[in-house]
């Protein structure tokens, strides 16, 4: 009876092995290549990026059409905003002086300006529509409701935050268009019986949009809101898992 | 024999069906990548096609107009033009927030969950919600922009008048000589002193607390609340009369349907059908509108 014997490893096994089966690599990721249940359970649970998720899920719940991916294409704007707007940052600087000029700068004479600048604002305006379409989604979906009601309320505050966000970018290329959304943007708040005028003196550090406005605008806008939007969003993810992961029918 | 109870949970988490599941690596972590992947070469390619738009320099001496907040606010400049502004910008928001807020508090029945319209009816529901919502929103901006009262007297010749001018607008209930006001109507007094409230800077005036104008707040006020609430609650009541409101989910449904149609054709109209003096035009005919190539 013939048996089967160990064959010679080739090239590419010996390559392989060498790259992947050594002391650094191992250091880094613990598991081997997720190509066993084993493995591919144990890479979601000990990786940071990928332990939001549980290891295993509901077969309904990986149809693209259930969720759409709404959610995790909002975050992935978040994310993608940050990685541009961090490179605009570079060469944007929030004075009334400069920012018009900068923002001509970053069209024309920087390596891919235009592209970030494209890239920003087209990423921002789609975060806006996919987390309105994404409560569209929870909502008709049924996904509110017990045990993920706190959810939905921090859902609504990531909704408005969102907005803040974008509101908040609008006004930093200082240009007519921004000047005047947001002279009209802040008007609407100020419209507000008693504490309106105080709401938008706040919020412009004046009387109207100018110097004080912009770096307000820009602080908010590059720390503090994503801060928060930051905080809130991990408390939403989290909160997807304590409450027991996608809505299903119970 | 004494029986002990023991306090069960009412809802005891189903069994985990093992074999329904899948792994997340790779499943999902697949699905997620394609999508990301996807956003990612689309945006690239919008990027490529079409410039984030730049107008000239700031200027507070050189007014756009039409002047307009970022688009998704557009819905909330629009419905300043129909009503008192602290209604329209501050009020409305607020309130509607709040009602979301409250959605999952008011509803807290499970059933139905995890699945697209899972209840009966919520499909026709919200169809005919959406519907509602968005052209009963356009014939009331029709109306009280004139346009009605304009096309009535173009094509059929058709002119009321003074006594009719509220078909025109309905500011025009305002008027004395539209509605036979009273003298006393526009400044009745409820305080008897004059109560002044934070007194902020240049054009803000003061706040003051002591006569009510009547016919502004019925016009400004009383009659754009009395079609947003009465009419959310005519829907409801109606599609209860024919049963498609059995639940406090199908009364949501029909609020949050209704609402997206409002939301949708408010923001619709107020970034491409408002042009100069915020007149309502043709999109074609709007010159400032962000995005559009060339502009920039």
């Amino acid at each position: 009876m013939a048996v089967e014997q160990p064959t010679q490893p080739t090239l590419g096994d010996l390559i392989y092995d060498k790259l992947f089966h050594n002391y650094v690599w191992r250091s880094i990721f613990r598991t081997g290549y997720p190509n066993t249940p084993r493995n591919q359970m144990l890479v979601v649970a000990t990786n940071v990026f990928l332990h939001l998720h549980p290891t295993r899920i509901h077969r309904t719940h990986v149809k693209i059409t259930h969720t759409y991916c709404l959610g995790g294409l909002t975050f992935f704007m978040f994310l993608g905003l940050t990685v541009t707007g961090i490179l605009l940052m570079f060469y944007y600087v929030p004075s009334v002086d400069r920012a018009y000029l900068d923002i001509q700068n970053i069209q024309t004479n920087v390596q891919f300006g235009q592209l970030m600048r494209n890239m920003h604002r087209w990423m921002a305006h789609a975060m806006v529509i996919l987390v309105f379409l994404h409560m569209l989604r929870v909502f008709y979906t049924g996904a509110y409701k017990p045990p993920r009601e706190f959810n939905w309320v921090v859902g609504v505050v990531l909704l408005v935050l969102t907005f803040l966000l974008s509101f908040t970018g609008y006004l930093l290329p200082w240009d007519q268009l921004a000047f005047w959304a947001i002279t009209v943007g802040t008007n609407i708040a100020g419209s507000a019986p008693v504490l309106g005028p105080k709401t938008r003196f706040w919020l412009l550090g004046g009387f109207e949009v100018g110097p004080d406005a912009l770096i307000r605008f820009y602080t908010l806008h590059v720390i503090g809101l994503p801060l928060l939007a930051a905080i809130f969003m991990a408390v939403h993810f989290w909160r997807i898992r304590r409450d027991g992961g996608l809505a299903r029918p119970l | 024999m004494a029986t002990v109870v023991v306090a069960r949970p009412a809802a005891r988490p189903t069994p985990r069906a093992r074999d329904e599941e899948v792994l997340v690596w790779p499943d999902l972590v697949f699905v997620e990548f394609i999508s990301a992947m996807l956003f990612t070469v689309l945006l690239f390619l919008l990027s490529y096609l079409m410039n984030a738009p730049l107008l000239d320099e700031a200027n507070a001496n050189v007014t756009n107009d039409p002047a307009k907040a970022p688009w998704y606010l557009l819905n909330l400049q629009e419905l300043l033009l129909h009503m008192n502004a602290a209604l329209a910008g501050i009020v409305v928001p607020t309130v509607w927030l709040i009602i979301l807020i409250v959605f999952p508090y008011f509803d807290r029945s499970t059933d139905g969950q995890g699945r697209w319209f899972a209840d009966v009816n919520s499909v026709k529901n919200t169809v005919v919600s959406l519907n509602v919502g968005l052209w009963g929103t356009l014939a009331l901006i029709i109306w009280n922009s004139g346009k009605a009262a304009l096309w009535a007297k173009d094509w059929f010749g058709f002119s009321g008048g003074s006594t009719l001018a509220f078909l025109e607008r309905s500011a025009a209930l305002k008027d004395p000589s539209v509605v036979p006001w009273p003298g006393w109507a526009d400044s009745i007094p409820y305080l008897w002193f004059n109560l002044k409230i934070l007194d902020e800077g240049p054009g803000a005036g003061v706040t003051t607390f002591q006569k009510i104008d009547l016919p502004t707040l019925l016009v400004d006020i009383g009659i754009p609340t009395g079609f947003m609430v009465g009419f959310s609650c005519l829907l409801i009541f109606f599609f209860w009369k024919i049963n498609w409101v059995h639940t406090r989910r199908d009364a949501l449904i029909t609020l949050m349907s209704g609402f997206v149609g409002v939301f949708l054709m408010l923001t619709v109209i107020g970034t491409a059908f408002r042009g100069p003096g915020q007149d309502l035009i043709w999109p074609w005919d709007l010159r400032t509108l962000e995005g559009i190539p060339g502009q920039e």
